[in-house]
C-alpha cells in the first residue's frame, strides 16, 4: 500500500504547489473593478500582478491592446510550461497529454491563418506555445508558405496522422481529426486507479460539453444529420454514441426539450428556449458549468491530477476574461455586453 | 544466539534474559513508530515544500504541519522509556 506505484506520493508536492499557484489567480471580485478601467489602466494593473514579467518584457515591442494580448498569451504559455517543469513521472505525463490541446489549437490557428491569408504577425498574435511545440518551432511553421511544408514540419509529431490528408481548402475535416486525435490520446492515457477514474470522468464531461456546444450550433444552423455526426466526438460521460445519434436526428424544438433528460439541464434551464436569438448565453453557461465541475471534482480526490486540471482550466479562464475585458474596452463595448462574456 | 536451558539457568541468567527482551521491545517501540512518522511526514513535507516554493510566507505553517506526525515517534519514545525504567 505504501509503496504503490500509482500512490499519492507523486502528487503531494505538485498539488500543494498548484494550489498555492491557484491562490495567486485574480479573484472574481476584481473583474467588475477592472470594467471601470480604461485600457492603459488595465495594462498597468496586470503589469503590477503576476503578469509583470511578461508586460515588462514585451512593453518595448508592443503597445496598447497588442501588448495585453501578447503578454496574456506569453504568460499562459509560461505558466503551463512551469507545470511541466515542476512535475515528473505520472503527473508530468498526464499534464503533457492534457496540454496537447494547445498544440492542436496552434496547428488549427496556423492552418486557419494560411487559409484566410493572414499575415505572419497576425498568426503570431494568436499562437500560444503552451504545448509540446515550442514558440520558435511554431513561428517557423507559421512562416511556411505551402501546406506540404507544414506537413513535413509536423512529420515527427503525433499530429501528422490527423493532417496528412489535408490538401488545402475547407478546414472542418482536419480540425475534427485533430480534436478526435487529442481526445482519443488523453482517454487512452488514463489508468485504472481511483483518482484516474475520476480524471477520466472529468475528461469525458469535457467531451460532453464540447459536443453540446457543437450540437447547439449545428442544430440551430440546421445542418444535415451526417455532417453533424462527423463533428461530434465519441467517448462522452452522459452523451454516449446512442444519445448523440438520437439528439442529432431530432428537430430543434424536440432537441431543446430532450436536453431535460441530462444533468446539464440544471445549468442550461435558465437560458435555453426555442426562440433564443443567440447561443452566447448557452455557451457562457456551459463554460461556467465546466469550471464549477472542475473545482468540485478537484476536492473529491485531492491527491490526484484533478486539482492540476482544475488550475489549468481556471488559468485559461482568467486569461480569457482579461482578454475579453481588454478587447471590449478597446472596442468601446458597453459594460453589460462585456459582463455577459465573462465566465466567473 | 546463546542457547539457554531455563531449567538449568541461574536466577541472574533469567533476569538478564528478561532485560534483554525489554530492550528489544523498547527498540521496536521507537523504531517502528519512527518509520510510521517518516511515512506520514514524507507527503506532508513534499507538499509543504511545494507550497513554500510558490509562497514563502507559508514557511511557518508548513513547518508546523510537517512536524505534527512527530508526535507518533514521541509516543513510541514514551513507551520505550516506560519499558526501560518502569517494567
Amino acid at each position: 500500500m505504501f509503496f504503490n506505484r500509482r500512490g499519492s506520493k507523486k502528487y503531494a508536492y505538485i498539488t500543494a504547489r498548484v494550489r498555492a499557484m491557484k491562490s495567486k489567480l485574480i479573484q472574481r471580485e476584481v473583474f467588475p473593478k477592472m470594467m471601470n478601467m480604461d485600457l492603459a489602466e488595465i495594462t498597468r494593473f496586470i503589469g503590477e500582478s503576476e503578469y509583470k514579467q511578461d508586460v515588462d518584457e514585451l512593453a518595448q515591442k508592443y503597445s496598447g491592446i497588442d501588448l495585453v494580448e501578447h503578454a496574456l498569451n506569453q504568460n499562459l504559455a509560461r505558466t503551463y510550461r512551469k507545470l511541466l517543469r515542476i512535475s515528473k513521472d505520472e503527473p508530468h505525463y498526464l499534464i503533457t497529454e492534457y496540454l496537447r490541446y494547445w498544440d492542436i489549437w496552434n496547428i488549427k490557428t496556423i492552418l486557419r491563418g494560411k487559409y484566410y491569408g493572414a499575415t505572419l504577425e497576425e498568426i503570431q498574435e494568436a499562437v500560444v506555445a503552451a504545448g509540446q511545440l515550442g514558440y520558435r518551432q511554431l513561428i517557423s511553421i507559421a512562416g511556411m508558405e505551402s501546406i506540404d511544408d507544414i506537413k513535413v514540419a509536423l512529420e515527427n509529431t503525433p499530429y501528422h496522422s490527423a493532417i496528412s490528408d489535408y490538401q488545402g481548402g475547407m478546414l472542418s475535416t482536419v480540425e475534427n481529426n485533430l480534436d478526435k486525435l487529442y481526445y482519443s490520446r488523453i482517454l487512452s492515457s488514463m489508468g485504472k486507479s481511483k483518482g484516474e477514474k475520476l480524471s477520466l470522468k472529468f475528461i469525458k464531461t469535457e467531451i460532453d460539453l464540447k459536443n453540446l456546444k457543437t450540437l447547439f450550433r449545428t442544430k440551430k444552423a440546421d445542418l444535415p444529420r451526417d455532417e453533424i455526426m462527423e463533428l461530434l466526438i465519441s467517448g462522452g460521460a452522459e452523451l454516449k454514441d446512442g444519445d448523440l445519434r438520437r439528439l442529432v436526428s431530432l428537430s430543434w424544438p424536440d432537441f431543446i426539450k430532450s436536453m431535460e433528460d441530462y444533468s446539464y439541464w440544471s445549468a442550461l434551464s435558465e437560458v435555453i428556449s426555442e426562440d433564443m436569438p443567440s447561443l452566447m448565453d448557452v455557451e457562457a453557461e456551459l463554460d461556467k458549468y465546466a469550471m464549477k465541475y472542475s473545482s468540485k471534482v478537484s476536492h473529491y480526490y485531492p491527491l490526484s491530477i484533478l486539482p492540476i486540471f482544475d488550475y489549468i482550466v481556471r488559468k485559461n479562464n482568467e486569461i480569457n476574461n482579461l482578454r475579453t475585458i481588454a478587447r471590449g474596452k478597446e472596442s468601446a463595448l458597453s459594460d453589460d455586453i462585456i459582463k455577459k462574456h465573462l465566465v466567473m | 544466539m546463546v542457547d539457554i536451558n531455563l531449567a538449568e539457568a541461574s536466577v541472574e541468567q533469567i533476569l538478564a534474559n528478561q532485560r534483554g527482551l525489554i530492550a528489544i521491545g523498547a527498540g521496536l517501540a521507537v523504531g517502528l513508530s519512527g518509520i510510521a512518522s517518516a511515512l506520514a511526514e514524507k507527503d506532508i513535507g513534499a507538499a509543504a515544500v511545494g507550497a513554500m516554493a510558490e509562497r514563502e510566507e507559508l514557511f511557518g505553517k508548513g513547518l508546523i504541519m510537517t512536524v505534527i506526525p512527530e508526535t507518533i515517534v514521541i509516543f513510541g519514545l514514551v513507551v520505550a522509556i516506560l519499558l526501560w525504567f518502569v517494567a
